[in-house]
């Protein structure tokens, strides 16, 4: 009871705001990285280069948001990238099939969002009701995941149908395409806070076994986290497509461990029980803003990786202090 | 309305059996106390009806009619809510979300109805609005409430459920004067809805106040059920310990308080920090010091704070005289203390490990060990182990396997391998046996003849009464009174405990 | 906490300890059941040659194991996700460092061990005093190392084995085995005697199994739990040595293959996430088994999707043996 005599009226200020906005650190981060985007690089805060930073970056925010669905309740899922890799495969080689018209492109991403769900389920079932240990089960789900992704598609390069690409690096009324997804997945998070759901499976990353001792169905909830992260990894495996325009069955093996530093980076805690879908995003922005950075300031290019991961890691460590010394 | 019979609950974990015969009954419009010393088994008892413990035997009828209770949710919908002990809080979640969590209302069955949730957090937070204290809102979050605080939001969590049948295990263990009261008048209203309250607590005055019958449940068997207003405080006490307890209470004479004379081994002066204020008090050779008082009064904190876990802000610790500053466990093991807490699952048992692992880790660091000869190490843990009268099967068993005596014995064992200086002991008998208490109690005493000097917190007065030489009293955080020869009674300990209560 | 609740968790611990022993001979009796249904669907696969090569493969994976089963025994979630890359480093380091040339052995070694210690002890710094979970850390170690990588090799594989190490990891050494198998041998009663016999092995599990009562029992905590990455990160420089001499010359990122099955062979081997038990024994067997049942499946004639989700699903069926998490009723 460290906080124990500390009044509600008393955290306001800036502990407060971080308790109510978790991902304010993340935040600021980013903006710094905004300003220094664009003190070494003006133009890196154009219209264009932001438009590119989201198009190539929007998958990642959508593997980051499936990643918190999970960590909300305690749990992590190693799959989300082999997820996403099926089901760019599984799309791209159903479009190329059925002429890779508007139809055919539409039908394809509904079965690209069912087998998310379905892998979704599959990770739920093994982790919540068979309760395997998340970490090494989704590792073996997602060689399961990888194993189908090389069937469906055993060589990467079947491009994507031109209208696909096209819409999704296009424009509608002037505004990039990628503008109103991030606008959409914007409305549907903030309405998905409000959800049920959300309290209960941040409930139950707070303490699973009070939960359960409070009346709430456990398992049923992991379950629930699950199936959403499988739905938002085929979210994020249509805008891959869109960026790649092609199929790979392994392109989604290094984004794994991103969507997860995404989703610290956006001040939610690994343990469960406290976060937002929102930092997480932003997680995903600040690793993209982070290589731009790395590439803006004439990193030569042997070293950019290196320094990449070392501010990754800086940014890691320095939002969890951060963010624990705040709420101290 | 509902009317609960439990008939022949019985509950073990492996070795350990927590319930052996548990029969209880509850009418409408009753508030039903259940009463028992520490590990008698209420809890499971509770648990079982509660759907979190799966009985081995036994069964639960509601108006008569055999149910099974699944699971919490199970139990919720046969009209069951439960407070527990340890709470059930999400700590990062506000205090309206945590008394709605078991029904969020929705709307749309997708979304909380954040209204509504409100408007029947403030249904419930607005009965105890003016005794809850400062900073105690529906938006704010539990994890910066206080103890107290944290228990009326497992209460409200508990009433805004509305169900027929209410179990309260120790509900009011931290609460003050004012919110007792405040939440018995709660009680009095639900009872007259004809609602059936069981009520868990160790305060005799509150089971007087508030309790229509008692059931008495001892070493996990209920053992009588009787109408309050045909009992009073010292049948139920004589129920509780049972002959062989009050034998061993009488067995138990203190020994002559001859560490007057000796020398000092732990000098404590104006001891402060989180949890207790200006706390003084010696400790001589072959001296055992009670701490008595109401629970959470400040005694673990000392204990703890001497042994460096968190070391207290102000005020000097000499051991034979000389001044130490002690940061750190290690620090204190070195300086020749040695600290046994009551609670051996959190803080004693190394869980799943062999008994010899559980029984050498402070031989090492005193000897500076660094290779492992089992051997020569049974041979050193063979003495306190006998001495304990300790019951294993060997060295190699995990210590799991043991009764909850056994392994509090084997957790002390390994303190007593190396002699150390003085021996802090922090409710040590916390559910264990009788035969144990029994045995500990024997080593304490010769412990202390041989000139260790001892510290001894109980939460039962007969264990002070019976073996420490002087019972200093705590209350909200320092020594409010000190009891020595002959003033050492169960009536002057009660009194000094309830003085500022 | 009651002694309900003490029993409760007490029990439950007790249950999944008995199971302890089980899991080195569940591992061992399908290692046998593997061979023969590798013999049966290709004869010769169970032959000695074979045999020796799969245990030469299966050494390489138990040697970063060893120190990713000391860092999970360790517990508080403790998992070292950096092995991947410490593995590569320390192959292009001691490819570098040895040139092809034997002299160059000994200072390729202390190199290796030298650097994946230091990364190591970086790790364990940043979960110890700076608290970060050890999951963060260790990824974003992760990312650093690579980036390392990526400046040392400037692209291009650079770097080849010293001709003495690349026999000793494959020639016949002694008694017929290669040198790397009598190293994998020493390493395990090595950590045996380490888990079992000395005061460090007693305070891991201490500290794995209940951190609180370790402290209080003054076990220094934090020190050991950095001396525990410290030495996984050795480990796994050791077995990228090895790397080296197995395969002759680095590349691109050899060690991320050993990552994650350097968490599953602990897995399968009997010691849980949760840490606190279990031990290397088991570990080595979960690597052989491991290393065998990918074996099995580039034997058999199916392309390389069907082998991962044969493989994937063997996992999952084999986990189902291993390390369910417990019920929430008791």
């Amino acid at each position: 009871m460290s906080a124990s005599e500390t009044t509600a009226a008393s955290r306001s200020g800036i502990a407060g705001l971080v308790e109510r906005f978790p991902f304010l650190p993340a935040l600021v981060i980013l903006i710094v990285l905004l300003a220094l985007n664009g003190w070494f690089q003006p133009n890196s805060l154009g219209f264009r280069a932001i438009t590119g930073l989201i198009s190539t970056y929007l998958a990642l925010m959508m593997l980051a948001v499936a990643q918190t669905y999970v960590v909300y309740s305690g749990d992590v899922d190693l799959s989300v990238g082999a997820i996403l890799s099926l089901v760019n495969c599984a799309i791209v080689v159903l479009m190329e099939r059925w002429g890779g018209g508007g139809g055919a492109v539409l039908a394809a991403c509904a079965v690209g969002i069912l087998t998310g769900l379905a892998c979704g389920l599959l990770n739920g079932v093994v982790v919540a009701v068979l309760r395997l240990q998340a970490i090494v089960a989704t590792f073996a789900t997602s060689i399961l995941f990888t194993g189908m992704a090389l069937y469906v598609l055993p060589v990467a390069g079947t491009p994507a149908p031109t209208v696909y690409w096209r819409t999704y690096g296009g424009r509608f009324f002037e505004i990039p395409f990628v503008f109103y997804v991030v606008a959409a997945l914007a409305i549907v998070l903030a309405i998905a806070v409000r959800a049920r759901l959300t309290t209960q499976m941040l409930a139950v990353g707070d303490d699973a076994f009070k939960a359960f001792q409070s009346g709430l169905p456990v398992t049923a909830i992991r379950l629930k986290g699950y199936v959403l992260c499988g739905l938002f990894s085929a979210l994020a495996a249509l805008c891959i497509t869109g960026d790649t325009a092609s199929g790979d069955p392994l392109v989604g093996g290094a984004m794994t461990l991103y969507s997860v530093a995404a989703v610290v980076l956006g001040g939610t805690a690994l343990s469960g029980g406290r976060g937002s879908v929102g930092g997480s995003v932003l997680g995903a922005l600040i690793i993209g803003l982070i290589s731009s950075f790395v590439f803006y300031v004439g990193t030569p290019s042997q070293w950019q990786n290196l320094v990449q991961g070392l501010a990754i890691l800086l940014a890691l460590m320095l939002g969890i202090l951060v963010t624990r010394r705040v709420r101290a | 309305m509902a009317h609960l019979s439990i008939r022949g609950a019985r509950k073990a974990y492996g070795a350990t059996i927590a319930l052996s015969r548990g029969d209880f009954d509850l009418k409408e419009g009753e508030v039903h106390v259940l009463i028992g010393s520490n590990g008698s088994g209420k809890s499971t008892l509770c648990k079982i009806v509660a759907g979190s413990v799966r009985p081995d035997a036994g069964e639960v009828l509601i108006n008569g009619k055999p149910v099974s209770i699944d699971g919490p949710r199970a139990a919720r919908g046969l009209g069951i809510a439960t407070f527990y002990q340890e709470l059930s809080l999400a700590a990062h979640r506000t205090v309206a979300e945590n008394i709605g969590l078991p029904e969020l209302p929705a709307k749309g069955g997708i979304f909380v109805d954040r209204d509504r949730l409100k408007a029947v957090a403030e249904r419930y937070i607005s009965r105890f609005a003016d005794v809850a204290g400062k900073g105690f809102s529906a938006d704010t979050r539990v994890e910066h409430l206080r103890e107290d605080q944290r228990q009326l939001v497992e209460i409200m969590k508990t009433l805004a459920t509305e169900a027929p049948i209410l179990i309260f295990d120790e509900p009011t263990s931290s609460l003050d004067r004012s919110q007792v009261e405040r939440f018995f008048d709660v009680l009095r209203e639900l009872k007259a809805q004809g609602r059936g309250i069981v009520f868990i607590s160790h305060r005799m005055d509150e089971i007087f106040a508030i309790g229509d019958r008692v059931t008495v449940i001892r070493d996990g068997e209920t053992v009588a059920t009787s109408l309050i207003s045909q009992t009073d405080p010292s049948a139920i006490i004589r129920q509780m310990v049972g002959e062989q307890g009050e034998l061993a209470a009488a067995d138990g004479a203190p020994p002559a308080a001859a560490a007057e004379s000796s020398e000092t081994v732990l000098a404590v002066t104006g001891l402060g920090g989180r949890g207790f204020a200006n706390v003084s008090f010696e400790v001589g050779r072959g001296e055992i010091v009670g701490f008595g008082g109401l629970h959470g009064q400040g005694q673990s904190a000392v204990l703890r704070s001497i042994f460096g876990v968190s070391p207290a802000s102000q005020g000097t610790i000499r051991l034979k005289g000389e001044e130490r500053t002690i940061r750190s466990p290690r620090e204190a093991i070195r300086n020749g203390l040695a600290y046994v807490s009551g609670d051996r699952g959190r803080d004693g048992v190394v869980h799943g490990r062999p008994i010899l692992e559980n029984v050498t880790p402070i031989h090492f660091l005193r000897n500076k060990l660094s290779v492992v000869r089992p051997g020569s190490l049974r041979e050193r843990a063979a003495k306190p182990l006998s001495a304990l009268k300790t019951r294993f099967a060997g060295y190699d068993q995990p210590v799991n396997a043991l009764s909850g005596g056994n392994q509090q014995k084997i957790v002390i064992a390994r303190w007593l391998i190396d002699r150390p200086d003085v021996l802090l002991l922090d409710d040590p008998t916390k559910g264990i046996d009788l035969q144990a208490k029994a045995d500990l109690f024997a080593l304490i005493r010769s412990l202390a003849a041989e000139g260790m000097g001892i510290v001894l917190y109980s939460s039962e007065d007969a264990e002070l009464l019976a073996n420490a030489d002087r019972i200093l009293v705590f209350n909200g955080g320092s020594v409010s009174r000190e009891l020595k020869g002959a003033d050492r009674t169960r009536y002057n300990l009660y009194h000094a405990a309830y003085e500022a209560a | 906490m009651s002694v309900e609740t003490a029993g409760r968790a007490g029990v439950s611990r007790f249950s999944a300890g008995a199971l302890v022993r089980q899991p080195l001979v569940i591992a061992l009796v399908l290692i046998v059941a593997l061979l023969a249904l590798g013999e049966m669907l290709s004869p010769g696969f169970a032959s000695p040659q074979q045999i020796l090569r799969l245990l030469i493969v299966a050494a390489l994976l138990g040697i970063v194991a060893a120190g990713q089963n000391l860092v999970i025994l360790g517990g508080r979630e403790g998992i070292d996700l950096s092995v991947g890359g410490v593995v590569s480093l320390s192959a292009i380091l001691a490819g570098n460092v040895m040139n092809g040339s034997d002299a160059g052995i000994l200072p390729a070694i202390l190199a290796c061990l030298a650097v994946g210690a230091l990364f190591g002890t970086f790790n364990g710094i940043g979960v110890t005093l700076l608290r970060i979970p050890p999951l963060v850390m260790t990824l974003g170690m992760l990312g650093v190392l690579q980036g390392l990588l990526v400046v040392i090799r400037q692209g291009v594989p650079s770097g080849r084995a010293a001709p003495a190490l690349a026999e000793f990891v494959t020639r016949p050494f002694l008694l017929g085995l290669p040198g790397i198998i009598w190293l994998w041998l020493l390493i395990g009663v090595a950590m045996a005697f380490l888990l079992r016999r000395t005061v460090f092995g007693y305070r891991v599990y201490a500290i794995g199994s209940n951190e609180q009562a370790a402290m209080l029992a003054g076990v220094p905590v934090r020190l050991i739990r950095i001396l525990l990455f410290t030495l996984s990160g050795a480990f796994a420089a050791l077995a990228g040595l090895c790397l080296i001499g197995y395969a002759g010359t680095s590349f691109a990122n050899v060690g991320e293959l050993y990552m994650l099955p350097s968490i599953i062979a602990v897995v399968l081997g009997g010691t849980p996430l949760s840490g606190g038990k279990g031990g290397y024994t088991g570990t080595m067997a979960g690597a052989v088994l491991l290393v065998i049942l990918q074996s099995i499946l580039t034997t058999i004639n199916i392309d390389e999707s069907g082998r991962q989700m044969i493989f994937g699903l063997t996992l999952l069926v084999l986990m189902m043996f291993y390390g369910r998490g417990r019920a929430m009723r008791a």
